[in-house]
């Protein structure tokens, strides 16, 4: 047990001094190439995972709340919306619910036309659920009240002259012009633009808004939804209350935000961590090069040193040791780099996001993304130091020595 | 006691045989100071290295002390030298890295001495071989003659019941070699250590027990050459 604590001890004295007296340029070019694949082993996770942060916020922020409650099968609207609205209120922890009808509708101004998706909603209802209302860029959101108004998303308003590339777009719309709108039961009516929205979330920014009273006015509705958006008090809990949802004797299908995605963000995701894999698997393998390689040329021209060291009578397992804690050093001191690096990239990004479709990107680095890179390092460099410090270490002591 | 029978060791270089041993056979007794003697390349240095475990003889018997030492596995053979072995090699061998100091207190460190134990050996050695203002030198920033001195405190801090030196004194001037010889005599009086130590010298025979001289690999003669203890030692 002793001569295991002094040979650590031997070991870490034979580290230190060489990494004292040893090229100091190789030593901070070696920690530098250390943080730079440690940067790469966290960067794109926290960019993955900063995508799916923004993919979700977006859905539950904008489109469908936590979850959507969908008519059953066979059916187009959800019937006695508001007994069905209270009876989910009642459920602790949530904190919202949003009936929509949805209709698909053409959209006419100053001889353009677009054809898009039109919501009915109560406007309180809608602002107890969705942020829609607090990303108005001009005029304001509906009221309950409003029967000639109509909301509309910048995309599908357009700008002046401007072509969306297939998207549909006015070209121009501004607040306090008149749209006409063509229902699909053929009915017409011409609002007056109340608000215009942007909330960088395509779905969204092409869809425009009437109150529900005045949809089901036209389409002849009563007391029907196309949907009811949910909103919980925490995100990351969807299925928990879809089954509470469930247990309360809904009969309708819930859906989470995520199942009402279709799969696309999983699908994402999917592809992301393929990407992710290659890349990981290459950074480590330029760390393995890397390490062998400095270690290979530290221990090839302290050939005759270890011969000496193995003569006097020091163990090969404390020599190769010695060399494995200077890379357990230098990994250290990388990845230490490493973070401070991650640290600066991530806030400059906070501050000048990446802009994704689905709105800007923030790297979202977590704890374990971190903690994994670590560990895979250190796995990886203790490895590829052992391997060239243990070759070295066997050689005949004189031939060593002879250099 | 340190018995060698029958050592040979042959270097085989592509088709040339070199015989740098053909055959030595010596017994060195507990307490013995043994000078060996000899031509350039007459096998001197191949010797010693086989009696320091450092080299293995392609044929022959080395016991130390009852130990078969060619028997033993690497790990304790590297353990005997570090306990029972002090080694002066010819061409010094330090470490570069290492200052004097450290040096001289490695073996220290490893057999787990205390930090002033250490410390304490081995200043104490590095004076008396005249190099107390050097020990925060380097091997670069040391003269031949320092580097060897190093080498033979390195050798000694351990108080080894074996001294193995070859030619330590022959980057030395006189006067030096002279206060070398005198502390290598007072350690084998005192401490009883066996020395086997190769020289050139002939004025370094009045400190030996016995001369082994080798020729081209064999031993050419041996000479007994006092009972008394040398002036030098024990004073
Ligand atoms: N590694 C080696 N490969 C081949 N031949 C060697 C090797 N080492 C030593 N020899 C040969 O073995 C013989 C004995 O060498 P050794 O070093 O023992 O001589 P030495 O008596 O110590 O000489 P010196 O007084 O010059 O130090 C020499 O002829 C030498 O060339
Ligand atoms: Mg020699």
């Amino acid at each position: 047990m002793t001569a295991v604590f002094s040979g650590i001890k031997v070991s870490a004295f034979l580290a230190w001094k060489s990494i004292q007296r040893g090229s100091r340029g190789t030593l901070a070019l070696t920690i530098m190439i250390i943080a730079l694949i440690f940067v790469n082993l966290v960067f794109l996770p926290s960019i993955i995972s900063g995508v799916v942060v923004t993919f979700d916020a977006q859905s539950i922020d904008f489109d469908v709340g936590n979850l959507v409650i969908e008519p059953r099968e066979g059916s187009r609207y959800i019937d006695d919306a508001d007994s069905l609205q209270k009876k989910v209120e009642q459920i602790p922890g949530i904190t919202g619910t949003s009936p929509r009808i949805t209709a698909g509708a053409t959209f006419f101004y100053r001889g353009r036309n677009a054809a898009s998706t039109l919501y009915g909603i109560t406007p309180e209802d809608e602002r107890s659920v969705t942020r829609i209302a607090e990303y108005m860029t001009a005029g304001e959101f509906l009221s309950n009240g409003d029967t000639d108004s109509i909301i509309i998303g910048a995309t599908l308003a357009g700008m002046e002259g401007e072509e969306e590339g297939g998207l549909p777009s006015l070209q121009g719309v501004e607040v306090g012009d008149s749209v006409e709108v063509a229902y699909p039961n053929g009915l017409a009516r011409t609002y007056r633009v109340k608000g215009i929205f942007e909330t960088q979330s395509f779905g969204v920014d092409t869809a425009a808004f009437v109150t529900t009273r005045e949809m089901s006015e036209v389409l002849g509705l009563d007391n029907q939804a196309s949907a009811i958006l949910v909103k919980t008090a925490v995100n990351g809990r969807e299925e928990e209350y879809k089954r509470e949802i469930l247990s309360y004797g809904v009969q309708e299908d819930v859906l989470t935000f995520r199942e009402k995605s279709g799969g696309f963000v999983e699908q994402a995701i999917q592809s992301f961590n393929i990407i992710n894999a290659i890349s990981t698997l290459v950074s480590l393998i330029i760390a393995i090069v890397v390490v062998f390689i400095v270690i290979f040329i530290n221990t090839v021209n302290r050939r005759r040193q270890i011969g000496i060291l193995k003569a006097i009578g020091i163990d090969q397992q404390i020599i190769i040791n010695s060399y494995v804690l200077q890379v357990l050093f230098i990994t250290a001191v990388g990845a230490l780099a490493g973070i401070g690096l991650n640290a600066a990239v991530t806030t400059y990004l906070t501050a000048y996001p990446l802009v994704f479709p689905g709105g800007p990107v923030y790297p979202d680095v977590e704890a374990s993304a971190i903690l994994r890179s670590i560990a895979s390092l250190f796995a990886v460099s203790v490895v590829a130091g052992y391997i060239p410090a243990w070759r070295i270490a066997r050689e005949d002591i004189l031939t060593a020595i002879r250099g | 006691m340190i018995v060698a029978e029958n050592l040979t060791r042959v270097y085989t270089m592509g088709r040339v045989e070199v015989r740098a041993l053909a055959g030595v056979s010596l017994e060195v007794a507990k307490g013995e100071f043994v000078g060996i003697m000899g031509a350039s390349g007459s096998g001197k240095s191949t010797l010693l290295h086989i009696l320091g475990l450092l080299d293995r003889p392609t044929s022959g018997r080395v016991t130390i002390d009852g130990t078969d030492v060619l028997a033993l596995s690497d790990h304790r053979r590297t353990l005997f030298r570090l306990n029972r072995l002090g080694y002066v090699f010819q061409d010094y061998a330090l470490i570069g890295e290492l200052t004097a100091l450290e040096n001289v207190y490695l073996t220290s460190l490893v057999r787990g001495a205390s930090k002033t134990e250490y410390l304490e050996r081995s200043t104490d050695i590095l004076r008396r071989v005249g190099l107390g203002d050097r020990m925060d030198h380097r091997q670069s920033e040391l003269s031949g003659g320092e580097q060897q001195r190093v080498a033979i405190a390195r050798a000694l801090v351990n108080n080894p019941s074996i001294l193995l030196a070859d030619e330590p004194c022959a980057n030395l001037d006189s006067q030096t070699s002279k206060s070398i010889l005198d502390l290598f005599a007072r350690l084998n009086e005192e401490l009883d250590q066996t020395i086997v130590m190769v020289s050139h010298e002939d004025w370094h025979k009045e400190y030996f027990c016995r001369i082994v001289t080798l020729r081209d690999g064999l031993i050419g003669e041996m000479v007994e050459c006092r009972k008394e203890p040398h002036p030098g030692g024990g004073a």
